[in-house]
């Protein structure tokens, strides 16, 4: 049994040194049916064969030898006097022409030396080839027994040539682990320099487990090389890691500054803190729930746009509350901010529990489309996330759009002048009340499209504004009143220090720390980071 | 005691880019009404609001009495001190009486240091000088504008001050009215207080003031008596619009 | 506003409050006696009462909204529990759940002492002002204010919940407090008990509302008033404000801690819920309805609200949040003073154009 695995690989070896040769050439196609009802040895080099083609060979050449390892394994194969017929007399093993079998077939042996060559050549091509995931993965499992004996190339071809991400990342792990475990001590370091260069935990996990080899300690030159993969994953871990945070932390800094950029430029203006902006942002998420489950009624083809196609519906339909909002109630408050904050709450908490007993309490499901599913990973552990992405640049979108809104169209301009002096502006005829509404709609509007930017990235339900209402309240006092650039920089500012913190002592601590850091920055700035100064009106 | 009360030194107070006070140096002296009048935005009330403490100047100091540096004391410690000061808005507590308003002016310090029939004195005194003794148990929200401002200069004069600053004390009032708060500033004028007043009506400066000082985009353009003020050429030109 | 000479209804209300008092310890044993239910009601009532007008001190008479006084209420709960619990284990041996929870042997080393009553009271005193006092003293220092002050007490509630949710605190974690058995030495959960605790929490209730009547009628209470009109005029005037700020402050923030304290007997438990940012809001409500700046009002506002939210949360709980957010837009909008507007037959137009004009009007002599 040894002996034969020790005679096999060695075919194999030879197969692989010589296989760069191989793939120049077409397949003798007879020659090879010949050789499969010859004695063991012929089939041997027939079976090395097609291993060889299996890794390296044309399209046209694997799927003509495919069904020949399968029928021999099955046995299914029938050698007679005009070469062979695959499945007992159907098709001629070298046209692939039908025809009758010429005497008494007779279906070759495999010897036990042979059977694994054969079994190997079989699940290649099936990796390669086989249409359904299932019977790729199988294959795969095949592959994993005899991770020695894998041809190079095959792996890295499959991997490439794979659809399913979850089998293809299998085949990457494979393909490593064969490299690394190859006999060939230079074709082995080659493999750690490889693997050195996708630095991930992973990784380091498998480079680790190599300080064990033998060779470790026989080989200064492996142990180099384990030595210097080690070091170089570990710093691309380091990096990946810190990328990670500050990612992580762009996108949570992206949300904050949507859901905090209508607090503060309503503050601004009306002196106003809006505390069911929270289920602002709630309302934008459920709206485009709403939108996802009218397109799979409606147009089914669109449904992965649903993402794009809620933006102006979210947009509008928050937009319109906050426009209710003002109408209604905080244009009676004016001048009494601390009851429009009572007001504003009875709001949030008459949303919270509408939304509760209309949806439920439970989490929404959302498609995920492919514009917003997977994404690259970069070094180490950071996986450029396409859910992410989608937040960052819709926040990026949403601060143009509203740098635009307020410092190039007449609404932005009316309502720079009420936020400076509101007395002022009603007497050179600026209709303060008006520039209120559409404001407070404008804010509210862009809520809803934190919302909507939020859902890809986190779960959604009647509770989620209390999420992030805090944080925007902060982002809010830190950035100072009706500034742009202040919400940007105090967003930026908190989303950051709470991923940096959180790792270190947990979320809690974080935002303890963020709290504290803002008391004692008040000390410093009680306006904020952007104050207007003025003398006492 | 020195004889000047107010020592205005190379001041300079920014709002953002703005200079709203820029290297302006002025004195005031003890037993004199000073008007300082000039266009809005020339940076009258935010003098008053770096003597009174409420505005910190970039550069530049404020004496008081010679001695005491303005710009570095706390609001309430200028007050303490002396300085008193009646705001352009009449600021009133809407939720306290008359006499609690004079209560408060006469006293500092949470619990009252004045025995109570002295108080009491005081309190007649005052409400008598402003002419509010009617209204001593009404609500300072119910009172009419002009009784607010009255109000609020029985307020700061109720203790006694050594500065008496009084930004546009008759802003909103009917002539008469006006003509009784001119009886009334007169009224104050000691030997040993320096009254401040910013004010946009010519004719109640001309009334009241000793000097006048005027000022334009923070700096002192002229400073002498009334009618030299009406005769400069430049102060029309900038001012009086002339 | 307050007029400082009307005594009458505040006179009246401490009598009815005090007379509860007695009559329900009196009363019982006769046909008349009041139910568990109903005495522990009252009981709890009398609490949020006190934490009413702990918040009314300073919202009504300084002008300061907190929306977290849930966490000065919420040091006295839990540091009451924490005496119940050591208290209990004392007697009768109970070990809490939560230390059975946590897998953990023993109390932590900063839960010694605490089956003294007087060391946990000291402790809560000293936690309290401790806590109020330095963050009123860095917030008034740095002239935050109005909505701003609002908005960081609420933060500064939120991250006190998320602290106590964590169960390696110490303090039971999600699941908080409960399981008491034993208070000064008697048996918990038994009539009298009930009856003592509710009748206790009334005479704490009428004593501090004679306290704060003392204060707003005082001296001091007029500056407090002359404070929130118009602080800076007040500066200007000679007065420290930030000193008698921070005394109301701290003066609020411990009796919102006597409140907790006689709330958490009564309902058995304490967890991080009451640490919740809604529940400081809530007390913010009890308060406009009732009416700000009037003592009997906070009191009468904290009664009624939590009296119809007993009610509901029985017979109807999911109606409750509808409810109060319809009350809170009637107080905002029709009776800006509360119940005080409607005492008064004094009702206010919400505000039309007219009306508008008219401040307009005003604003521009």
């Amino acid at each position: 049994m040894k002996l034969a695995r020790l005679t096999a690989a060695a075919g194999l070896l030879a197969v692989l040194l010589f296989a760069p040769g191989l793939r120049a050439d077409t397949l003798d196609r007879a020659g090879l049916v010949q050789e499969l009802c010859g004695d063991a040895g012929a089939m041997g080099r027939a079976g090395t064969a097609l291993v060889a083609t299996a890794a390296s060979g044309s399209a046209e050449d694997r799927a003509f030898a495919a069904p020949l390892a399968r029928a021999v394994i099955d046995r299914k194969l029938g050698c007679d006097d005009a070469g062979a017929v695959l499945d007992e007399g159907g098709l001629d093993a070298i046209t692939r022409m039908p025809r009758a079998a010429a005497g008494t077939p007779r279906s070759p042996l495999l010897s036990l030396k042979n059977r694994p060559v054969f079994e190997l050549a079989d699940a290649a091509f099936a990796l390669r080839g086989a249409p359904a995931v299932a019977q790729r993965a199988a294959a795969l499992k095949t592959l994993e027994r005899r991770p020695a004996q894998i041809p190079e190339g095959l792996l890295d071809t499959a991997a490439a040539a794979e659809s399913d991400a979850g089998l293809k990342e299998q085949i990457d792990t494979l393909a490593q682990t064969a490299a690394l475990n190859a006999s060939d001590p230079a074709a082995r370091i080659r493999a750690i320099g490889r693997v050195a260069e996708n630095p991930s935990r992973r990784a380091l996990t498998r480079i680790a487990a190599l300080e064990s080899d033998p060779a470790y300690a026989a080989n200064p030159e492996f142990r180099a090389a384990v030595d210097a993969a080690t070091a170089r994953i570990e710093r691309g871990i380091a990096l990946g890691d810190t990328l990670a945070t500050l990612y992580n932390g762009l996108s949570f800094a992206s949300i904050l500054f949507m859901a905090a950029i209508g607090l503060a430029i309503i503050f601004g203006l009306m002196g106003v803190i809006n505390l069911a902006q929270g289920e602002l942002i709630m309302i934008g998420a459920y709206v485009t729930w709403l939108v996802q489950q009218g397109l799979r009624v409606a147009a089914p083809a669109l449904l992965d746009w649903y993402l794009v196609l809620a933006i102006p519906v979210a947009f509008l339909a928050t937009a319109a509350i906050g426009i209710a909002l003002e109408a209604l109630l905080l244009r009676h408050l004016y001048k009494r901010p601390l009851m429009s904050l009572l007001a504003t709450w009875a709001v949030s908490l008459f949303l919270v529990n509408i939304v509760r007993v209309v949806f439920g309490t439970q989490n929404m499901q959302f498609e995920t489309p492919f514009y917003v599913s997977g994404g690259v990973p970069v070094i180490g552990d950071f996986i450029f996330t396409w859910n992410r992405m989608f937040a960052i640049a819709f926040a990026i979108v949403t601060l143009a759009l509203t740098w635009g809104v307020v410092r190039k169209t007449p609404l932005g301009l009316n309502i720079r002048a009420v936020t400076q002096n509101r007395d002022m502006a009603a007497c050179i005829g600026i209709p303060t009340r008006r520039i209120d509404m559409m404001a407070f709609g404008f804010g509210s509007g862009l809520a809803g499209l934190a919302g909507l930017a939020l859902s890809p990235i986190y779960s959604v339900n009647p509770q989620m504004g209390q999420n992030f209402i805090i944080d925007s309240f902060m982002v809010v006092v830190l950035g100072g009143v009706g500034t742009i650039a202040g919400t940007v920089l105090a967003a930026l500012g908190i989303g950051q220090i709470n991923v940096l913190i959180e790792p270190l002592w947990g979320a809690v601590a974080a935002k303890v720390i963020v709290l504290l850091m803002i008391i004692a920055f008040l000390q410093w700035r009680p306006e904020g980071l952007f104050a207007v100064k003025g003398r006492r009106k | 005691m020195s004889l000047t009360a107010l020592l205005v030194d190379g001041l300079t107070v920014r709002f953002g880019s703005f200079r709203a006070i820029d290297d302006l140096s002025l004195a005031i002296d003890y037993g004199e009404v000073r008007a300082v009048i000039g266009p809005n935005g020339a940076g009258k009330t935010t003098l008053l609001d770096v003597i009174s403490g409420i505005t910190r100047p970039k550069q530049g100091r404020v004496l008081f009495d010679g001695a005491l540096d303005l710009t570095q004391t706390s609001e309430a410690a200028i007050a303490r001190a002396g300085l008193r000061r009646k705001f352009q808005k009449p600021s009133v507590f809407e939720g306290l009486t008359v006499r609690q308003h004079i209560a408060i002016g006469a006293d500092f310090g949470f619990r009252s240091r004045l025995d109570t029939p002295a108080l009491d004195d005081r309190i007649c005194e005052v409400l008598e000088t402003v002419g509010l003794t009617e209204h001593v148990t009404r609500l300072a929200g119910e009172l009419s504008h002009g009784q607010k401002q009255w109000l609020e200069i029985g307020m700061v004069i109720a203790s006694d001050p050594s500065v008496l600053m009084l930004d546009e004390p008759v802003a909103g009032l009917t002539d008469e009215e006006t003509e009784r708060t001119a009886k009334l500033v007169r009224a104050l004028v000691r030997h040993d207080r320096a009254i401040i007043v910013v004010e946009h009506d010519m004719d109640f400066v001309e009334r009241i003031a000793d000097r006048v000082t005027v000022l334009h985009e923070g700096r002192t353009l002229f400073e002498g008596s009334m009618d030299k003020v009406r005769a400069d050429a430049a102060v029309v030109d900038v001012y009086l619009g002339r | 506003m307050m007029r400082l000479g009307r005594n009458g209804p505040i006179v009246l209300l401490t009598g009815l409050i005090l007379l509860v008092a007695v009559a329900m310890p009196a009363l019982s044993g006769t046909s008349l006696e009041v139910s568990r239910y109903l005495a522990n009601a009252i009981g709890q009532l009398a609490a949020f009462a006190v934490l009413a007008i702990s918040l009314d001190l300073i919202w009504g008479y300084l002008g300061i909204l907190s929306l977290g006084h849930g966490l000065f209420f919420a040091i006295g709960g839990y540091v009451f529990a924490m005496y119940l619990l050591k208290h209990s284990f004392v007697v009768t041996g109970t070990v809490p759940d939560f230390l059975q929870f946590m897998g953990w042997k023993d109390f932590p080393f900063y839960w010694a002492g605490f089956d003294f009553f007087p060391y946990a009271f000291t402790v809560a005193v000293l936690v309290t002002l401790l806590v109020s006092g330095i963050f009123g003293y860095v917030s008034f220092r740095s002239r935050v204010g109005g909505v701003y002050f609002a908005i960081i007490t609420q933060a500064l509630v939120y991250v006190a919940m998320l602290l106590m949710f964590r169960n390696d605190t110490g303090f039971g974690g999600n699941n908080g407090m409960t399981g008491f058995s034993v208070l000064f030495g008697w048996q918990m959960g038994t009539s009298g008990m009930i009856t003592a605790l509710a009748a206790g929490s009334l005479a704490v209730l009428a004593l501090v509302l004679m306290l704060c009547r003392w204060l707003v009628g005082s001296r001091f209470g007029a500056l407090m008033l002359a404070t929130r009109d118009d602080e800076i005029r007040l500066q200007t005037l000679g007065y420290e404000t930030l000193r008698l700020k921070l005394i109301v402050w701290c003066l609020s923030a411990v009796i919102a801690m006597v409140a907790g304290m006689l709330y958490v007997p009564q309902v058995g438990i304490i967890n991080p819920r009451v640490l919740s940012p809604e529940l400081s809001l809530e007390i913010a409500v009890w308060v406009a309805i009732g009416g700000r700046g009037h003592l009997v009002g906070a009191v009468i506002g904290a009664l009624l609200v939590n009296a119809v939210k007993f009610w509901l949360s029985s017979a109807a709980p999911d109606i409750w949040p509808f409810i109060l957010s319809g009350l809170i837009v009637l107080v905002v909008l029709v009776f800006p003073n509360g119940l005080m507007d409607l005492a008064k037959f004094r009702l206010t137009r919400p505000m039309g154009p007219k009306r508008m004009a008219e401040e307009i009007g005003e604003a521009r002599p």
